[in-house]
């Protein structure tokens, strides 16, 4: 190269293709922050951001899951009326196969109801429709499907990319532990031929995270994974849960401490999804019933605790017919 | 999961040159292809003489492993499906009824769990006597012999659906679940929970393919303060759609039921009822 080539490629180098500013303008617009209904709005999230929800059973994790699916679904605007979702599509993987679609348009039509008052029922069934055309479903019964599932999905994708146009995506994954018993006992034949794999626990979620490494990085996907604590975990769940019952005995008052103290459940999940994960919310319920005033019911509260980032305070909220609702 | 060379027969692309190109890799059935990182193959491919025919190929296989999976529904379909089908069976006794806004959804998985002498079983004749059709019963004696029973039933229902568009069949009982589940839970080794958690996925298949409802029952162990909570450990927690409670007031003919776990309804409520012999 002569010289005066080396000193402007130099110097070419040196300025730089683009300032912070014009950078950080594109980021936002190719990849913007979305706003996710309570618990997950302490955290800008974006897409290419995995969100893990865990939680023992029953921790409201689905019903997180269904209202976030809820304010994704709804368009901006629609008629001059101003509905405040995002309209993204929501793919929706469901590996513990217990999805109950009339709970998602229960709360999707409470949502509606609100905005639109009570009147214009005609518009109220083509906003739900509307709503629950971006919402997109599948069970997987073993990991096999969920890898048939996922491979699959680029495509699909891609031919939704042709036809609508670039959309933003969720994709939530409930729960991603459902296979973890049956993959880990599945034995290790010895298979014929040299590089063969075998479906182990290990196996299975690389290359789960292979994939989704893959779709996020080709098709903008915020990904919102939900996880059971199914191993190890101690006594204290269950007097948290049995203390509803009307012969139960007093409340903990300390029970609330508990929440700032280490989690008391074990990580069973290999150290590749560990990493992969890049938030991470714990959920459990709570002692404290919350008093209504209106209604005769007392609504259990359960209580959110953000570990990554970790966040020293906690969330507590309740779930009524219409939703997932905070109190402070 | 078919090997390659057996789907050579179906789609002649999938010819020796790359069946050999893949076995150099370690596949040689559709299920390897799945645990392997596409996108390397993609990339050897390419490098290699006849690289279209094996993108071809490649593409073939994809469209086999799309057939693998569950279809994709839409939000919609889902909606029509669960108000077409998925109809509530009384239990037959109100109290339940209330508390369930109507009774067993077809289509879930209800535990109902509770000690011994506690009125499960007594429940069940209640649940029948709703159900306008015959009644098969099936004596297993271990969790092998269940999944028999299932895989019949299964083909059965499919065979119907195929013949006639819809099944007979509206309920499944089985008492007790954990019975069968019980004796091989160890406290360590996984093959237990494994079984358990397959066992329960193909009760949830058949629940949502055929429209059937799943009952079934639990027993109790102490808990923390000596109440008793049900068994099966925390894994089992995760597995039904519905999870209830029964318990008897000592000597009387009251029976309290609560609600553990429910997909749409708020936990922790309970109803009282009473069974008259």
């Amino acid at each position: 190269m002569s010289e005066a080539a080396a000193a402007a490629a130099t110097k070419s180098w040196i300025n730089g293709d683009e300032s912070a500013r014009q950078m950080l303008g594109r980021a936002q617009a190719s990849r913007p922050s979305l706003s996710l209904p309570a618990p997950l709005h302490r955290i800008p999230l974006r897409a290419g951001n995995v969100v893990e929800i865990a939680g023992p059973s029953p921790s409201a994790k689905t019903q997180l899951l269904i209202q976030t699916a809820v304010s994704c679904i709804l368009p901006k605007e629609r008629n001059g009326v101003h509905y405040g979702g995002l309209g993204h599509s929501v793919l929706f993987v469901d590996l513990d196969c217990r999805f109950d679609v009339l709970r998602l348009v229960e709360m999707l039509r409470h949502r509606i109801v609100q905005v639109n008052g009570c009147s214009c029922t005609a518009d109220d069934e083509e906003i739900l429709k509307l709503s629950m055309r971006q919402f997109s479903y599948i069970r997987c019964y073993d990991s096999c499907e969920l890898l048939a599932a996922l491979k699959t999905l680029h495509h699909r994708l891609e031919k939704e990319k042709e036809s609508n146009g670039i959309g933003g995506h969720l994709l939530m994954i409930d729960s991603i532990g459902a296979f973890h018993w049956v993959d880990r006992a599945s034995t290790s034949l010895p298979l014929g031929g040299k590089n063969r794999k075998y479906l182990s626990l290990q196996n299975v979620l690389e290359v789960v995270v292979e994939d989704l490494r893959k779709l996020m990085s080709a098709h903008p996907m915020l990904v919102i994974v939900t996880k059971a604590t199914i191993v190890g975990t101690t006594g204290n769940d269950f007097r948290r849960n049995y203390k509803r019952w009307p012969s139960a005995g007093t409340f903990d008052a300390s029970s609330e401490l508990e929440g700032l103290r280490e989690p008391y459940f074990r990580e069973y999940m290999p150290p590749i999804w560990q990493s992969f994960v890049t938030h991470r919310i714990l959920v459990r319920g709570s002692d404290d019933h919350i008093a209504m005033p209106k209604s005769q019911e007392n609504n259990t509260a359960y209580v959110s605790e953000w570990l990554l980032p970790r966040l020293n305070f906690l969330d507590k909220f309740v779930v009524r017919n219409a939703g997932v609702f905070l109190v402070s | 999961m078919a090997s390659l060379k057996r789907l050579e027969t179906e789609f002649p692309i999938l010819d020796p040159d790359f069946q050999s190109f893949c076995a150099l890799r370690g596949i040689f059935t559709v299920q390897d292809f799945l645990i392997r990182d596409l996108q390397s193959l993609v990339a050897d491919a390419e490098q290699q003489p006849s690289s279209e025919r094996f993108m071809q190929a490649i593409n073939q296989v994809l469209y086999v492993i799309d057939g693998l999976h569950q279809p994709w529904l839409n939000g919609v379909d889902l909606m029509e499906d669960a108000q077409k089908n998925k109809h509530v069976l009384s239990t037959g006794c109100e109290g339940m009824d209330f508390l369930l806004r109507g009774g067993l959804r077809r289509g879930q998985v209800t535990e109902l769990a509770g000690p011994s002498s506690s009125g499960k079983t007594q429940m069940q004749p209640r649940v029948l006597q709703e159900v306008m059709n015959s009644i098969l019963c099936h004596s297993v004696y271990d969790i092998f012999s269940m999944f028999d029973v299932l895989h019949c039933l299964e083909s059965k229902l499919k065979y119907q659906v195929m013949c006639r568009g819809d099944n007979d069949e509206r309920l499944i009982i089985i008492d007790s679940i954990s019975s069968l589940i019980t004796p091989i839970l160890g406290s360590s080794g996984s093959q237990g929970r494994a079984l358990m958690v397959s066992a329960m996925s193909l009760l949830k298949k058949l629940a949502h393919e055929y429209n059937l409802a799943v009952l079934v029952t639990n027993h109790t162990v102490g808990g923390d303060g000596g109440i008793p909570k049900p068994a099966l450990g925390e894994s089992w927690k995760t597995l039904p759609h519905v999870r209830l409670l029964l318990s008897r007031d000592c000597g009387s003919n009251t029976y309290q039921v609560s609600l553990l776990k429910h997909p749409s309804i708020a936990s922790g409520k309970a109803a009282k009822f009473i069974i008259n012999d």
